[in-house]
């Protein structure tokens, strides 16, 4: 029992004291977090930067052991599977031809009109490095960043639907917040009857429809895509079909297989231009022309 | 018991640390991005007050600061708070580990997991009183619900996967010296 005093004498003090300074320490990266959001932020992506790669090597075999083993199992339902696929392909081949065909259609039309569509969007496309980590965040890591020329706010998809949009960029890797976060918060434009709503996530799987305009126009079934307004993320892109979900709140079935994700493509999203001035009066030129008064002074000047 | 202490000790906090390494590991791999419906419990919390309370010296307290200030980054939390609650908490039962050795288990697994109420409810307060939006209520108290679940067997694996067990009341090292 002597010894454990003498102990405490000598250690008790420093260990305190330091066990106090990284409290403080921590706290302290907390309040500057709260005050200065951005900065510190910047930090964090440096340091997932700095730590995510280094983990990479390991990382990738094991997700694709464990996604194969998950695939050995699905493989029972092989044949199954299969014969479905080939009715499937059958029925797709017809709608392919439907759609080549008003593909033509709409371009001879849009040709006819002078319509000018939204330039094409260019994408990039990244592996899932890691997803969040917690069961309270929704994101994933992607394996580009800004030295592929990735901008905060492009918004990314897997081949089909919407998944989310950038936030956060390292040199390295990009952060996704997914549409199922409860921070993500996308306008979005409900077909066929052309309702805006937003998009809010709340960490389930379907999101609800927020500030739907008139609900009793809108149907389950009812195709999701992205409005556009605000300008800040691009508009049309393929987000899920309507739901009514289990509390009577209108959701939507994401068109993105969340399951896997695996590759994404960010789209780049060409930023519309600001309308900055607000336009000058219709009649703001003098009654004469310009070159007219400037004879007209040179005359007085003569005269 | 020829090894000496130190290196016993050592071996102790490797096998601590990798562990932490591991948890964290997996739980960043890319497996399903879908939302959890029944969130896992917070493992790594967990398996550092299970070491905390049972063999102190094999979780220093510099160690479980830097891994929960990482994993405040890499897990997307508030930076700095979490790590700062740990190590409040860890600091506590740290010191009634000598007690937790005289009582039952039930005990023990009764005050950590009171620990872990308080550390989930100041954490909250903490977020609120900061106006930092938090995690929805159901999910974390879903997941405290899932982690004090967990603890006996935390328990139970570190105890014959790992031998970090309570010393015996009266158990010495390899050089005599009472633990």
């Amino acid at each position: 029992m002597a010894r454990d005093n003498k102990n405490e004498d000598f250690v008790g003090p420093i260990r305190r004291l330091l066990v106090g300074l990284f409290v403080l320490l921590f706290l302290a990266v907390f309040v500057v977090w709260r005050i200065d959001s951005p900065r510190v932020e910047r930090f964090r992506a440096a340091v997932i930067d700095e730590v995510v790669p280094s983990f990479d090597w390991a990382m990738a075999p094991v997700t694709g052991m464990i996604n194969l083993v998950s695939d050995f199992q699905s493989y029972q339902q092989l044949a199954e599977q299969n014969d479905n696929l080939r009715r499937e392909l059958q029925q797709m081949k017809a709608w392919k031809e439907a759609a080549l065909q008003l593909e033509q259609e709409n371009a001879r039309l849009l040709d006819l009109n002078k319509v000018r569509l939204d330039p094409q969007l260019t994408y990039i496309t990244g592996v899932v490095v890691t997803d969040s980590g917690s069961p309270f965040r929704q994101s994933v890591l992607l394996n580009v960043g800004a030295r592929d020329g990735i901008i905060d706010g492009w918004p990314t998809m897997d081949g089909i639907g919407l998944v989310g949009r950038i936030s956060g960029v390292g040199d390295d890797t990009s952060r996704v917040i997914l549409l199922t976060d409860t921070s993500s918060r996308i306008p979005v434009t409900i077909q066929p009857s052309g309702q805006k709503a937003i998009l809010g996530g709340d960490n389930t799987l379907n999101p609800p429809l927020e500030f739907i305009e008139d609900p009793g126009l809108v149907r389950p079934g009812d195709r999701v895509v992205s409005s556009g307004d605000g300008g800040v993320f691009p508009g049309d892109l393929m987000v899920g079909r309507v739901a009514l979900g289990t509390d009577r709140r209108l959701r939507v079935r994401l068109a993105a297989d969340y399951g896997r994700l695996e590759f994404l493509r960010v789209l780049r999203a060409q930023p519309h231009d600001a309308i900055e001035d607000p336009g000058g009066l219709l009649a703001t030129d003098p009654v004469l022309p310009p070159e007219e008064t400037a004879a007209a002074n040179v005359s007085d000047a003569d005269g | 018991m020829v090894e000496m202490p130190a290196t016993q000790v050592w071996i102790g906090r490797g096998i601590y640390v990798g562990l932490c390494f591991l948890i964290i590991f997996f739980q960043l791999l890319p497996l399903d991005s879908r939302p959890q419906v029944f969130p896992w419990p917070d493992l790594l919390l967990v398996v550092t007050l299970v070491w905390v309370a049972r063999r102190p010296e094999y979780a220093p307290m510099l160690a479980i600061a830097l891994i929960f200030f990482v994993t405040d980054m890499l897990f997307q939390r508030p930076p700095g708070l979490w790590a700062a609650l740990v190590l409040i908490l860890t600091e506590v039962i740290r010191k009634r580990s000598a007690q937790f050795r005289k009582s039952s288990v039930i005990l023990e697994w009764m005050a950590v997991a009171g620990g872990m109420i308080a550390l989930t409810l100041a954490y909250r307060l903490i977020l609120i009183v900061s106006m930092t939006p938090a995690p929805p209520l159901g999910l974390s108290l879903l997941q405290l619900i899932m982690s004090v679940l967990a603890y006996p067997m935390v328990v139970t694996v570190a105890h014959f996967a790992f031998r970090v067990s309570r010393p015996a009341q009266g158990a010495v090292d390899s050089l005599g010296h009472r633990l």
